[in-house]
């Protein structure tokens, strides 16, 4: 039975800096393996639709563009996106990866968040074929 | 006057300082002293067992995840350990290791939370910030090693995503270290803080006769001298190549809730330390069909707060026909207005901190009884009740 | 003309408003600091009182609004009053005569009066539940807090302020008078309703006790009231038991001391419940000082 039981703690405190993260001044590196923004491999892509079947956010579609050279789109919503790796694991063709240093991805335009990725080329003739849903301004 | 004197309520919540989730208490008080409670929950009813009927079985693992923010891998556990036994099939020894190795970090990072917000019920926001300080280094090895700081979606239907490398190896035994020596500084303060101890000894005890007629589960039945853990009963995961120490101690009040749930983070810097010098070796990942047989089983874990329970029932598609869950806050719930009673009001707070709540594991669908019409809703109600809802005409 | 400068500049009005102010914050940031934060930047409480006098103020029904809106206005009035008599930045204080002592600590408990008053003047439970403590307390630390005061005026012959100032300036009475040197020190963490007996206000139990009805500038004025009241309570038991205060760097070196004492203390400590305060208060508090004051006196009776 004692009185003021923290008082080496806080006495130490005062000689000592804050243990504070001044984040946005201060930044320190995101872990390797931090699980950022996906990215995703054209070339490697069969269009399999297996990242979107396992995708528990329904943040990403597949458009199959021209089977027979497997031109494939892919259209990756930021915002809905969970950053949980399943549709990592479940490429076979390890064509999708996440960057562990994009993180700050927070804007105030909603349309940033859809990401097409794919071929010029590819997206111009997947859009005549499936017209983009229009996004409602925030 | 007349006897009828109107009854002075203190309301606690939806929204109170006191408590950051949703959940209401009336506390009937006279003077300082509670004489009546009552506990009304389901404000944050998300309908996640429902959810999970039209998801398939690799989409329910994250969204069960999600059912908690501090336990999200033990719900994660759970399910992958009951959907596994249903398949048949089961992770390899490396990867329960690791599940095992996550799990304990989250009950460290658990147990360190509720340190702090215990002691911030009491008003000793010293050591409320301290631990909370000392937790960071535990965030930051749990990031390091699953890419996240709180849903660490480390399970797959059939073992884990990543491996652990020697370099988070070390990261790991390093931040233990460090923990376990703050971990000790906080058990002498529990206990001999004269001031602190006069708001936790003797209060809202609880005996181990109470403690089982209430149903209580984890830490706060074994601080009432309980044995009950889910990880030594029925050992799942690698728990049982690694065995747990049961941390029991039986006084059963507010102080006895300390000293368990702190000499359960020693336990479990132990154990994370025993696992990691005898790692299993092999592979990461069994192979699980998309489509889990037919059947249905249940799934017993030992969450930070305590046993957290799984129903799951297959019907041969690719999405589960029920998912039952039930949590450990649930359990313990209704130790609060039944220790509450002849409290003073001041320690309200605290009793309710010493469960550890949780109230986004607890919600679950209320119905809210006007008056004392005391029906029961059979299941055929219930179920025309859900048919008539979603056809627009209750 | 004197009197008007006194009244609204030096050492009453925007001085004190001024200084209580970068007195909180320094106790805020001091306390961060203790519990290895940042803390608050200096400006802090200045942004908190002009957002709280620029919001809307939400005056509750079923009650008396001349009181709800009275209430903080005395009660700042009363705590800026108090400022007049004790020697506020090391200078000789404004107004001052036999027994100012006496004036000057009931215009500080004036504060925790109308606290109280305001708390009980409203339906919500947690208010009333706040009211009741806060006299409750207010009842438990008065007497020992102001038997402890009167220590150093004992010794000094006087119950002037001044005059105490002057003869603590030759005299530690930090040294000469240790136990009620502790029991002012703890009395004024009671009266500033600071941890461990900030039970009236209790945030995870009763919400902001007295004080969760209001909002706005009412809020804003009780919140100025404490400032000075911490500024003004700083003061007293520096000039008192450090040696008294006799210039303006005597007076920062003296008060900042204090600050740091008290708020190692307050993160010392977890909040005491209101039955152990009371019981605390009269059980050591009072006997203490009393037992002091008895050595006190047969001291002085025999040296005379
Ligand atoms: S990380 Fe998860 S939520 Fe995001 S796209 Fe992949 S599977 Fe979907
Ligand atoms: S799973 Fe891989 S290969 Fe299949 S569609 Fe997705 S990104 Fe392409």
């Amino acid at each position: 039975m004692r009185m003021g039981a923290m008082l080496t703690d806080v006495i130490r405190a005062l000689f000592q800096r804050p243990a504070t993260r001044q984040y946005p001044f201060v930044r320190t590196d995101a872990p390797e393996r931090l699980r950022g923004r996906l990215h995703w491999d054209g070339e490697k892509c069969t269009g399999c639709s297996l990242c979107v079947k396992d995708c528990p956010a329904q943040a990403l579609e597949v458009f199959m563009v021209d089977k027979a050279t497997k031109r494939v789109v892919l259209r990756y919503h930021l915002d809905r996106c969970t950053y949980c790796a399943q549709c990592v694991v479940s490429c076979r063709q390890s064509a999708l990866t996440m960057s562990h240093d994009e993180w700050e991805l927070a804007d105030t335009d909603k349309v940033l968040f859809t990401i097409t990725c794919g071929d010029d080329a590819d997206v111009q003739r997947m859009e005549e074929l499936a017209p983009k849903d229009a996004v409602e301004q925030p | 006057m007349s006897e009828k004197s109107e009854k002075f309520i203190v309301p606690i919540g939806p929204q109170h300082p006191a408590l950051k989730e949703p959940g209401h208490f009336e506390f009937t008080v006279d003077g300082e002293v509670v004489t009546g409670a009552s506990v009304r929950l389901g404000y944050a009813h998300r309908g996640i067992e429902k959810a999970t009927e039209s998801r398939n079985w690799t989409q329910n693992m994250y969204l069960l995840e999600r059912i908690c923010g501090i336990c999200s891998h033990i719900h994660a556990l759970a399910y992958c350990l009951g959907v596994e036994k249903l398949a048949g099939v089961s992770a390899p020894p490396r990867a329960q290791a690791i599940r095992s190795v996550v799990a304990e970090l989250e009950r460290i990072h658990s147990h360190l939370m509720w340190l702090g917000v215990a002691a911030h019920e009491a008003g000793f926001e010293t050591l409320f910030m301290y631990s909370w300080r000392d937790r960071e280094t535990l965030m930051d090895v749990l990031e390091a090693l699953t890419g996240n700081r709180v849903n660490y979606s480390a399970n797959l239907i059939g073992g884990v995503k990543f491996d652990i490398n020697a370099d988070q190896r070390d990261t790991i035994l390093r931040a233990l270290e460090f923990l376990e020596e703050r971990t000790a500084h906080y058990m002498d303060i529990v206990t001999t803080d004269v001031v602190f101890l006069r708001r936790t000894r003797g209060i809202g005890t609880t005996s181990a006769a109470q403690a089982e007629l209430l149903g209580l589960v984890g830490p706060t039945a074994r601080a009432s001298g309980v044995a009950r853990d889910v990880r030594i009963d029925a050992p799942y995961a690698a728990y049982a190549d690694f065995p747990v120490t049961l941390i029991l101690h039986n006084v059963g009040d507010l102080e006895s809730r300390f000293i368990v749930r702190i000499n359960e983070l020693l336990e479990s810097y132990r154990l994370i330390r025993q696992i990691l010098d005898h790692m299993p070796e092999g592979e990461l990942t069994a192979r699980v069909p998309r489509r889990i047989k037919e059947g249905e089983t249940i799934s017993r874990v030992e969450a930070p707060r305590g046993e957290l329970f799984y129903f799951i029932k297959s019907n041969g598609s690719d999405t589960p026909e029920r998912i039952k869950v039930r949590t450990p806050t649930m359990c313990n719930m209704a130790s609060v207005p039944v220790l509450g009673i002849g409290q003073q009001l001041a320690d309200i707070p605290m009793i309710l901190a010493g469960i550890d709540p949780c109230f986004s594991c607890n919600d679950r669908a209320a119905v809210i009884h006007q008056g004392d019409d005391g029906d029961t809703w059979t299941w055929e109600r219930l179920r025309q009740y859900g048919i008539d809802y979603y056809r627009g005409q209750p | 003309m004197r009197e008007l400068f006194a009244i609204l500049f030096f050492p009453g009005g925007l001085f004190l408003l001024a200084g209580g102010m970068m007195y909180e914050w320094a106790d805020h940031k001091l306390i961060a600091r203790l519990q290895n934060r940042v803390g608050p930047r200096w400006f802090q409480p200045l942004a908190d009182t002009v957002k709280l006098l620029a919001k809307e103020e939400v005056i509750p029904s079923g009650i008396s609004t001349f009181l709800f809106i009275a209430l903080p206005i005395a009660a700042l009035a009363g705590a800026l009053t108090s400022a007049l008599y004790v020697p506020l930045g090391g200078l000789a204080p404004t107004y001052s005569f036999h027994g100012d002592l006496i004036v000057a600590l009931y215009m500080l408990s004036l504060l925790t009066l109308c606290t109280g008053l305001a708390g009980s003047n409203t339906t919500d439970s947690f208010s009333l539940v706040g009211a009741t403590r806060t006299l409750t307390q207010l009842f438990s630390y008065e007497a020992p807090f102001l038997v402890a005061l009167l220590g150093p005026a004992l010794a000094a012959g006087s119950w002037q302020i001044s005059e105490v100032n002057t003869y603590a300036q030759s005299h530690w009475l930090l040294f000469l008078q240790p136990i009620g040197f502790i029991v002012a020190l703890i009395g004024l963490l009671g009266k500033l309703e600071m941890p461990p007996f900030d039970s009236p206000e209790a945030e995870t139990e009763i919400v902001a006790g007295a004080m969760t009805e209001y909002s706005g500038r009412g809020l804003a004025l009780f919140h100025l009231g404490r400032k000075v009241e911490l500024m003004v309570g700083l003061t007293l038991v520096a000039s008192f038991y450090l040696g008294g205060l006799g210039n303006p760097i005597e007076f920062v070196v003296k008060t900042l001391a204090l600050l740091l004492g008290l708020s190692v203390l307050q993160s010392l400590m977890a909040r005491l419940r209101i039955d152990q305060i009371v019981g605390l208060w009269w059980r050591y508090g009072a006997l203490l000082v009393l037992a002091q004051w008895l050595v006190l006196m047969l001291i002085g009776g025999f040296t005379s």
